[in-house]
């Protein structure tokens, strides 16, 4: 099936009721929780991963996709009005959005967030097209050797690529990939970490691991902070229109951004974030009024939002064509897929074509409803950021535990989700990253299994990871990212040293 | 005296547990050889990695300044006890009398010390958790004690 054909097929399937609904509520709920500092796209897709057991594979797909995306919208609203990021991915948009606001002009700052952002996703969606098929065809060559050789880059590249302490960030990483380990080892049958615990057979709860490291975690530290945001200025629907010379200044910017974007976010491990950051940096770097950086340019706001957009979208290229997940979020994706038994990878074009068409239908059709439903209803949205934090995360926390609960019927794991909720409060107070730890442990698994298979093929030979041109073209990418992260923190520390001393 | 003590007490941990991963990996599962490898290589390699990682966090925490960091003790707790009273409770006391005290504890942490609004937010929750879990998804939970 081709990209047009395959992409009606896809409109076929998204249209039907029982998923378009689906499709409806999660970019609702998305821009609800974007728009809401202190909850964000990762707490609210594992929130909501035990409910997609009652939904149709499809439906549950498309619904946790519309929350991710959505989510991207809805950051922005906090970010401009209240310089309080929503989501990280819009973090950057605090530095001109926020002054905008403050000259009263928050309503062209919301416009340019939003017609860039849906500009950055239909260009992903492109991408996405694009390149999953040609990815998919490419990967039927893929033996295990490249398989755990590329998931191992793509470890190695979430955990250096615009990491300030890459040992932290890669110490997530193994830290996560431990606790994959834990359970039935399905090659020996050997039950492995267990400590006597039956409910450990299958492995740590993924629904429980996710909901602790990032509800339980994000409640506890956002309790305090959320109370002091302050209230958000009124905005009226015609504050919306630009300028014309504002209007100007939006389809470069958004174009670059997007690119940038559907590049970084098809990369596995590097996502969302770190295109928008890379977004507004080419802004500056190359605008003729770089000046106006940081007090209002809506350069600043077209191109990292477009950026994060059109990267929440190709992030799906490596999830959906090759069952690699390129960031945390797409990692809880892969989890919901295995859930409802379909493995990703080169064969799901084929094997499950509804899937995956419909899932990029829906992008369409959720960015659209996104673009025409925002503009109307963005003053309910800022009520929104009225409502006090007191009253959302006492319902947080019960619908966490109901959650995992329900997936198997289980106090054992609202028990785990407890422990888990310290741990990942411990992590973030010390400034290391708990969703490097998810992706690991999402990961190991299926590094442990390829790498197993691949050196019994190669007859316990190390050496069949670079006889074989692909995969040593991931290993030797992998090891340049590792040097690159060690030189720079070496210049980084001696240039500390020199301004200790003088 | 100069300490990142987040960094220090971080890293001395990950190292900890890696070493222990390693020990505990070699005292009870096979290892194997590179070409049929047992189910302990995985972990052991995994385990010197984080061993060698956490020595690398701690480290250089020994000669640096460290940020200060604020432990939410007040907010930790009271999530922390509204979710073990949750999994305590469930099977025993039903959702509805679990999820009211829950939520009661929860809203402990809250800055608002008035007690209205608790007691309207734990009906509402209350309400909310049975219609969509009991109700809406017909997910197997005791609503009352004793079923």
């Amino acid at each position: 099936m081709n990209g047009w054909d395959g992409f009606l097929h896809g409109l076929s399937v998204a249209t039907q009721p029982g998923v378009l609904i689906y499709c409806v509520l999660g970019v609702l709920l998305g821009t609800f929780v974007g728009v809401l500092p202190g909850i964000g796209a990762m707490a609210t897709i594992s929130l909501l991963l035990p409910i997609t057991y009652y939904l149709s594979p499809e439906a549950a797909l498309v619904m946790l996709a519309g929350v991710y995306y959505g989510s991207q919208y809805g950051g922005a609203v906090a970010s401009i009005l209240l310089r309080l990021p929503g989501t990280p991915q819009s973090a950057i948009t605090t530095l001109d959005g926020y002054p905008l606001a403050q000259q009263g002009r928050a309503g062209v700052a919301l416009f340019t967030s939003m017609i860039s952002s849906f500009a950055g996703s239909m260009i992903g969606i492109l991408v996405l097209i694009l390149l999953s098929g040609a990815l998919a065809q490419a990967a039927i060559a893929f033996g295990a050797a490249e398989y755990a050789a590329m998931m191992i880059l793509g470890l190695v590249a979430a955990s250096t690529v615009g990491a300030k302490h890459p040992a932290k960030s890669m110490a997530m990483v193994v830290l996560g990939l431990i606790l994959g380990c834990v359970g039935t080892d399905v090659n020996s049958g050997e039950q492995r970490f267990i400590f006597g615990q039956t409910e450990l057979m299958d492995g740590i709860n993924l629904v429980a691991l996710a909901m602790g490291l990032f509800g339980v975690a994000e409640v506890i530290s956002n309790i305090r902070v959320a109370e002091r945001t302050g209230v958000p200025p009124r905005v009226a629907l015609r504050d919306f229109l630009p300028s014309r010379a504002e209007l100007r200044r939006i389809p470069f910017p958004a174009l670059r951004g997007a690119s940038l974007g559907s590049f970084f976010g098809a990369l596995p491990g590097t996502g969302s974030t770190i295109s928008s950051f890379l977004a507004y940096a080419t802004e500056r770097r190359i605008s003729r009024r770089s000046e106006q950086f940081g007090k209002g340019a809506i350069e600043g706001i077209a191109g990292p939002e477009a950026a994060n957009n059109a990267a929440a979208i190709s992030a799906f290229v490596p999830t959906l064509s090759l069952g690699i997940p390129g960031d945390p979020i797409m990692a809880l994706m892969l989890g919901a897929l295995v859930i409802h038994g379909v493995q990703p990878g080169p064969m799901m074009l084929d094997a499950r074509p509804d899937m995956f068409w419909g899932l990029i239908a829906s992008f369409g059709i959720g960015n659209l409803l996104l673009l025409v439903l925002n503009l109307p209803l963005i003053g309910i949205w800022v009520s929104m950021l009225r409502i006090p934090f007191r009253w959302l995360y006492p319902a947080i926390l019960i619908f966490v535990s109901l959650g995992v609960y329900s997936v198997r019927g289980s106090s054992f794991d609202i028990f785990a989700v407890a422990l888990i909720g310290v741990i990942g409060y411990a992590l973030s107070l010390a400034r290391f990253n708990p969703a490097l730890l998810l992706l690991g442990f999402v990961l190991g698994p299926l590094i442990e299994t390829n790498l197993r298979r691949a050196l019994l093929i190669g007859r316990g030979d190390p050496m069949v990871f670079l006889q074989r041109p692909i995969a040593a073209a991931f290993i030797l990418a992998a090891g340049a990212l590792i040097v690159m992260a060690v030189v720079q923190v070496l210049r980084r520390r001696s240039t500390d040293a020199v301004e200790t001393e003088s | 005296m100069k300490r990142d003590i987040p960094d220090l007490v971080g890293g001395v941990l990950l190292a900890a547990i890696g070493l222990f991963v390693v020990f505990y990996t070699l005292a009870h599962y096979e290892i194997g050889s590179l070409r049929r490898m047992g189910p302990g290589f995985f972990p052991t390699v995994l385990g010197a990695a984080l061993a060698l990682l956490g020595g690398m966090v701690a480290l250089p925490a020994l000669a640096r300044q460290g940020e200060a960091i604020h432990i939410a003790w007040k907010e930790g707790l009271a999530v922390l006890a509204a979710i073990l009273i949750f999994a305590a409770g469930l099977d025993r006391l039903g959702l509805v009398l679990v999820s009211l005290t829950s939520v009661l504890i929860a809203s402990l942490a809250a800055p608002d010390r008035r007690i209205g609004w608790r007691i309207v937010l734990a009906l509402v929750v209350t309400a909310l958790s049975v219609a969509v879990f009991s109700f809406g998804l017909k997910m197997t939970v005791p609503l009352w004690p004793g079923r």
